[in-house]
């Protein structure tokens, strides 16, 4: 297969062979563990569990919450000490105690039983973005997948923890693959991996050989691509690209263009979840940097303190300038060493002052260029600096703002040091709270146009039933006047209008929920729900202020 | 023979342009009766930059009212949750001058709180709430519902016994904000961090 190219891109130093030269290890078992209740992307995970609650390896302590969200499992066996907002703290017995769920045979098993497993076991996708992996894997709903991309590229500087993988485990990764390509109905896995990782590549054709010889059990086929290294081969967008040739619409998910991505990493956790029954507890972590004296790549629990996890690999103190989670071009700095291991820790740089100088302080931007040229989805960022500094966001968004996938390339060659991609992170989350404020100013509005709605619809039966009562009293002591009757035939024309635009607004109302059901039946419609209430209450005073009218009109006419 | 060619052109020429205006008018009146709109617009355009708190500050009852009161040229700065930025998101849309905000600004985003020990059950603040965040019944106690609260603290005054209380409203993860603080482009140590950049 040829290799196809995607625009930009740059080749910062690689810095790879600190943490890929020594095997993979186990960190030792921390005393305690802190697990952040959101640790995916999408709603934070429920506690259900109890202070003092004992708990296993593998035990549930927080539920997902709503679709997009992960449930969330004990990483050590012991005591819940503390629960607060954001995170649940266990202290460990020490006696590394395990809970599994019951062995699935995937080759056997319906698609919702597996599914059904990675959902309880917590997958999400462990390359970073941490999005869970059983809507992942029911995409096949939605979408007609071809191809199940494995994302092996893993081009950041620094980071080994998929090539560790591949090295240790090719054989449960492609097997993982192959679950993953049956759930999502895919014909073909690629696997694209950077020439920089020539003995994980080794590891692939080995396990790949193997497999060939076996390949009833094996029904999708496997191609491997070796890509040449390249930042950010590594992205979705960009590796489909570069694999494939297909270019993923903007604002559009690799789905659209019949491919799903894993990361290998997940691959492997998604296959210990169904054929052993282990949840999401522990991942490879990439301990790197200077300022440690045994880098490698470590199995370690979550939720273990990066500070102790530091320790353990001989940090050096007086040394340390900064610790990255993360990669250095797309990774954050951290302000203190007091959190914990997440679902999408793939790696930890603790850098010198050398290693990683601090960046110099930023000048005026010239206008060069060399940010659009490495951009490598075409964007102008040097255009998106002066719209995100001026907070411009309509023009932001016109400038395509989303579809920067962050990847720092800009940053990286820019002459002047301007912090652009942080320009960019803090200009979308803007425009992201921005969207939030208007959709609750939105929603705000439709509940008070139906409390006005109701309120009229109150008074006008209120109204009418005042009405109702006095001709009653006056049928009664029978002294009915002659009122005017024109005014009232005007009155009644304009009510008989007023009754058929509500009646037009409420067929509206049912038409445009009925119409956002059909496209999106998953998400909640409740706006819509409040218009069409609202619409209907509207019509209720319609018809009553109508009748009433009516009423009147027959008692005028009857004498 | 000259002279009565030209008069005949001219005279076409404006029976034509007269043919035109008159069928395009009529499409055009027909078009105006047949699509006509329900609303003002421009009503619809100033109520969508207004924070819809329904807070009732501006002395209208509503945000809705306050926008039609503002087309009416009613001044812009009557609305303290919105602040200055909506004043200059209203000064753009209608072309008039920005003025400053009549009143203090809202200062952060609260959320009503029933102390719900204390509540008589007298439903006075359900009958406030202008947008039917507060559930419960007469002689029951009553409580908000923190995610359609818009923190108006119109509920306050009508209580009798005064449980209400205004506390800051939590602000969920995703909410969350980066502090940036974009580094002056005239630094006094710009040159000691470019020698240091030089040294390594």
């Amino acid at each position: 297969m040829p290799a196809y190219e995607f625009p930009g891109g740059i080749t910062p130093p690689e810095r790879k062979d600190r943490s890929n030269q020594s095997p993979l290890r186990n960190a030792t078992l921390p005393t305690q563990v802190t697990l952040p209740l959101k640790q995916h992307s999408g709603n934070p995970a429920i506690p259900c569990v109890a202070i003092n609650d004992t708990v296993q390896v593998g035990s549930l302590i927080a539920q997902r919450d709503g679709m997009v969200s992960a449930n969330l499992h004990a990483s050590i066996s012991g005591t819940v000490t503390q629960i607060s907002d954001n995170a649940i703290t266990i202290d460990a017995d020490g006696l590394d105690r395990w809970q599994v769920l019951p062995s699935l045979n995937w080759r056997a098993e319906d698609h919702q039983t597996t599914i059904a497993r990675l959902d309880s076991c917590g997958l999400v996708g462990l390359g970073g973005a941490g999005f869970p992996a059983y809507i992942k894997a029911q995409i096949a709903d939605h979408h007609r997948i071809d191809t199940l991309v494995v994302n092996a590229a893993e081009c950041e500087p620094y980071i080994t923890a998929d090539d560790l993988a591949l090295r240790h485990y090719p054989t449960e990764i492609l097997e993982g693959a192959q679950m993953v390509a049956r759930l999502c109905g895919a014909h073909q896995i690629v696997v694209g991996i950077e020439d920089n990782k020539p003995e994980a590549i080794h590891a692939l054709k080995e396990a790949l050989s193997h497999f060939q010889q076996s390949d009833c059990q094996h029904p999708v086929s496997i191609t491997m691509k070796v890509i040449e290294t390249r930042y950010p081969s590594g992205g979705e967008r960009q590796l489909i690209k570069k694999l494939l040739n297909l270019d993923v619409p903007s604002g559009g998910l690799p789905a659209d263009v019949g491919v799903l991505c894993h990361n290998p990493g997940t691959l492997l956790a998604a296959l210990y979840a169904v054929r052993d029954g282990k949840p999401l507890v522990e991942r490879i972590v990439t301990l790197t940097g200077d300022a440690i004296s045994t880098p490698g790549n470590y199995w370690v629990r979550l939720g273990t303190s990066i500070e102790t996890l530091l320790q353990q690999v001989g940090l050096a103190n007086q040394q340390l300038h900064q610790v990255i989670v993360g990669g250095p071009m797309m990774g954050l700095p951290l302000t203190t060493l007091d959190v914990p291991v997440t679902k999408t820790t793939n790696c930890l740089i603790a850098a010198t002052r050398e290693e990683l100088p601090p960046a110099p302080s930023e000048s005026p931007c010239i206008r060069c260029g060399a940010c659009e040229s490495v951009c490598p989805v075409q964007l102008l960022p040097q255009q998106l600096h002066w719209y995100a500094r001026a907070e411009n966001d309509a023009t932001l968004e016109k400038f395509h703002l989303f579809d920067c996938i962050e990847c720092g390339a800009c940053s990286y060659v820019c002459p002047s040091y301007i912090p652009l991609v942080q320009d960019y992170r803090s200009a979308k989350q803007r425009i992201r709270v921005k969207r939030i404020e208007s959709a609750k100013a939105e929603h705000a509005k439709h509940r008070f146009e139906f409390r006005q709605a109701r309120l009229a619809r109150e008074n006008a039966e209120k109204q009418a039933r005042r009405q109702a009562r006095q001709a009653q009293s006056r049928q009664t002591s029978d002294s009915s006047k002659a009122t005017d009757s024109t005014v009232q035939v005007v009155d009644l024309r304009s009510l008989r209008i007023a009754q058929t635009a509500a009646k037009a607004a409420v067929r509206k109302a049912e038409k445009t929920l009925a119409r956002a059901a059909a496209e999106d039946p998953s998400q909640r419609h409740d706006d819509l729900e409040t218009q069409l209430a609202t619409a209907q209450e509207n019509l209720k005073a319609a018809d009553t202020r109508l009748a009433e009218a009516r009423a009147t009109m027959a008692q005028q006419e009857s004498p | 023979m000259g002279d009565i060619f030209s008069w005949w052109g001219i005279l076409s020429a404006v029976g034509v342009l007269t043919g035109i205006g008159i069928t395009f008018g009529a499409l055009l009146g027909m078009a105006s009766v047949r699509f006509k709109g329900e609303e003002n617009p421009l009503v619809e355009q100033i109520d969508a930059l207004l924070p819809q708190t329904q807070c009732g500050q501006c002395g209208y009852p509503g945000c809705r009212p306050y926008a039609e009161a503002i087309n009416q040229g009613d001044a812009l700065n009557k609305c303290p949750p919105g602040g200055e930025a909506t004043i200059h998101a209203l000064a753009d849309l209608l072309g008039r001058e920005p003025v400053p905000l009549d009143g203090e600004a809202a200062t952060e985003d609260t959320v009503a709180f029933i102390r719900e020990a204390e509540c008589i059950g007298c439903t006075k603040c359900i009958q406030a709430c202008p947008v039917d965040a507060i559930i419960g019944a007469a002689k029951q106690m009553h409580t908000v519902i923190e995610d359609e609260c818009t923190g108006c603290d119109l509920c306050v005054a009508p209580c009798p016994v005064d449980c209400i209380d205004m506390l800051p409203r939590s602000k969920p993860l995703n909410q969350w904000q980066p502090v940036v603080t974009n580094a002056p482009l005239i630094t006094s140590d710009r040159q000691l961090t470019r020698s240091q950049h030089a040294g390594l």
